[in-house]
């Protein structure tokens, strides 16, 4: 066996990694996968919690305690609040509400968010900019969010972002491994694959809004190996049940400052 | 006599003096004028590996390039850097002869009387730059509002593809179908022809953005990467390629738009690309679907059996081909450990099958 070839063997071995070449079709007997179902419950729906980051960090729940603690006595600073700060349109903080958007990527822009008595005054402003710029009204259409100011744009987004990193950028120091992160489907479910056993938190970091509340998990799981997490799902909820494996801890959110 | 051979030589000395002596220094002069001969550079081959041409993006392409709408709906890079960013340095290579090679960088034709040149980009030219492009950023800011028909009244665990169909159409997701449409065109064979001759059709791959309106949308101005920040998203490959006709697949036999007459496999992109949402680059980016995402319907009892039926015919004759999902190329080998859990049973390698 020539050379180079033993050595990758070798640190295979050491890493418990398969060097198959469709490493990641192949779930590894040595690492597992935990499958996420966050539902909750607003009045008498109850739905799957769509499109949420949840983060999966290294270590129990005591070995994080006062990085989570801390997280949750951050001022909360809501969508709503962050927008009418800036002065942003009734209009512009329904549209965002109605997508739960924490940008104005998030939906596509319509003929009827533009023209009509729905129109947002701040999405007019930019398609007229957009059509002197780009001599087409379709075109400055599709590329609107080119000429919505920086702030009203993706502000909200950006600034929850820093907060994250710096999180993120902490826990990763402390614990020396890197921390990863999903996002929920349609219907709030995701998967964490290809995971070394062992004890993990998965948490939203940063509250998130449902309604009138703020939501945080912070729920500690193990990984077992070979878990291929096709049994039941790890069920988070705001709410109850017998099923619930990790409640939300959940708050009122503060009112705007003045 | 004697002294026949020395006037001889005397002559020819002279002879060779008046014939080559002359025209020697002037050829010196023509060398000293000419540029030195250097290694063997084709000039008619642009490269932005050179050294000398990974200045700015801008100090050659203007973005967007002056009459941008005589080729696009949008703004962009349509045409290549003009004549004075390749002259400031190929002064020599432009005026070097009648046709310069240098100019079929850019023109079909090399005369003075011929300005036409190639599309930009060459269609024909390898590619020089690869895109970075994060997919987690991404799903975080595109994703949408949810319809009100997922609202369900109480916990219950179905599988996405069952959901948000009141009616029997297939659902409409718009996520990931913001970059990634229904393919329309027939993927290219690979070189050697498809495999057992199985060809996928259309509808086996969705599309991947290929041009700047994908991103520009959002990254013209202002939002970075911007249009002007061009190393924002391409890095210059380690070497030229050629853009891949088909991609990759382990099972070339899935077809997005199958799954029976219910269309089972028209779903939300995620439920089977359980890893997409935590890649953070598009390098290295593997779209893969474990196996449990296919046996919840595939291999359940009471349904179908597809994984469990193939595992026992590779029992009985090790040499059985999987052809339910793959070609012969994968479905000769062993099957991987997941598809043994999932069967529940212990994996074993083909050569240890008796």
């Amino acid at each position: 066996m020539n050379r180079r070839l033993m050595l990758l063997v070798v640190a295979s071995l050491l890493t418990g990694l398969s060097i198959s070449p469709i490493r990641g079709l192949t779930q590894d007997a040595k690492t597992g996968v935990l499958r996420l179902r966050v539902r909750v419950k607003i009045g008498e729906a109850t739905k799957g919690f769509a499109r949420k980051r949840f983060f999966l960090l290294p270590g129990t729940l005591e070995q994080n305690r006062s990085l989570l603690e801390g997280t949750q006595q951050r001022p909360i600073v809501t969508r709503d609040c962050y927008y009418t700060k800036l002065g942003a349109s009734k209009a512009l903080i329904d549209w965002l509400k109605q997508g739960d958007c924490e940008s104005v990527y998030c939906r596509e822009i319509s003929n009827e968010d533009v023209d009509g008595p729905s129109s947002v005054p701040e999405f007019v402003n930019a398609l007229n900019a957009g059509e002197k710029e780009y001599g087409s009204r379709e075109t400055a259409r599709k590329w609107l969010t080119t000429n919505v100011p920086e702030n009203l744009r993706d502000g909200f987004y950006k600034s929850r972002q820093v907060e994250l990193q710096g999180i993120i950028k902490q826990v990763e120091t402390n614990s020396g491994s890197k921390v990863i992160s999903v996002m929920t489907d349609r219907n709030g479910t995701a998967y964490f694959t290809d995971l070394v056993p062992g004890n993990y938190v998965v948490s939203t970091l940063l509250p998130a809004q449902i309604e009138s509340t703020s939501v945080v998990w912070n729920c500690e799981v193990q990984v077992k190996a070979g878990d291929l997490a096709t049994e039941k799902p790890y069920l988070l909820s705001n709410r109850k049940d017998r099923n619930v494996k990790c409640m939300a801890v959940e708050k009122p959110l503060p009112a705007c400052e003045k | 006599m004697k002294c026949r051979p020395f006037t001889v030589a005397l002559l020819i000395g002279v002879t060779a003096l008046s014939l080559f002596g002359q025209p020697t220094v002037i050829g010196q002069r023509r060398q000293s004028a000419r540029p030195p001969v250097r290694s063997e550079v084709d000039y008619s081959k642009f490269s932005h590996a050179t050294k000398k041409h990974q200045a700015a993006c801008n100090s050659c392409h203007k973005v967007p390039t002056e009459d941008w709408q005589k080729v696009k709906t949008y703004p962009d890079i349509t045409d290549y850097p003009d004549h004075a960013a390749c002259v400031s340095c190929h002064r020599a290579q432009f005026f070097r002869s009648a046709r310069p090679p240098i100019c079929a960088v850019c023109h079909t034709k090399i005369s003075p009387r011929d300005d036409v040149r190639f599309p930009f980009r060459n269609p024909a030219g390898q590619l020089q730059f690869s895109t970075v492009f994060p997919h987690d950023k991404h799903q975080d800011v595109i994703a949408r509002r949810q319809p009100q028909s997922t609202l369900e009244a109480g916990f219950a665990f179905r599988r996405a593809v069952f959901l948000g169909s009141i009616d029997d159409k297939p659902p409409v997701y718009n996520n990931c179908s913001i970059c990634h449409s229904q393919q329309v065109t027939a993927p290219t064979a690979p070189t050697g022809g498809w495999i057992d001759g199985f060809v996928p059709d259309t509808s086996s791959f969705k599309s991947a953005p290929s041009a700047h309106d994908s991103c520009f949308n959002c990254h013209w101005k202002s939002q970075q990467p911007v249009a002007m920040n061009c190393a924002g998203c391409h890095t210059l490959a380690p070497k030229p390629y050629s853009a891949k006709g088909s991609p990759l697949r382990i099972s070339l036999k899935f077809n997005h738009e199958g799954g029976g007459q219910k269309k089972n496999h028209v779903a939300e992109c995620t439920t089977c690309h359980i890893n997409i949402t935590k890649a953070a680059s598009l390098r290295g980016l593997k779209p893969d679907v474990p196996i449990t995402s296919c046996t919840e319907c595939h291999n359940k009892e009471g349904l179908r059996q597809d994984v469990s039926r193939e595992l026992l015919a590779i029992d009985k004759n090790a040499t059985f081909v999987c052809v339910y999902c793959h070609t012969s190329n994968v479905g000769k080998q062993d099957p991987p450990a997941s598809h043994y859990l999932i069967a529940e049973r212990p994996p074993i390698k083909r050569k240890d099958i008796k």
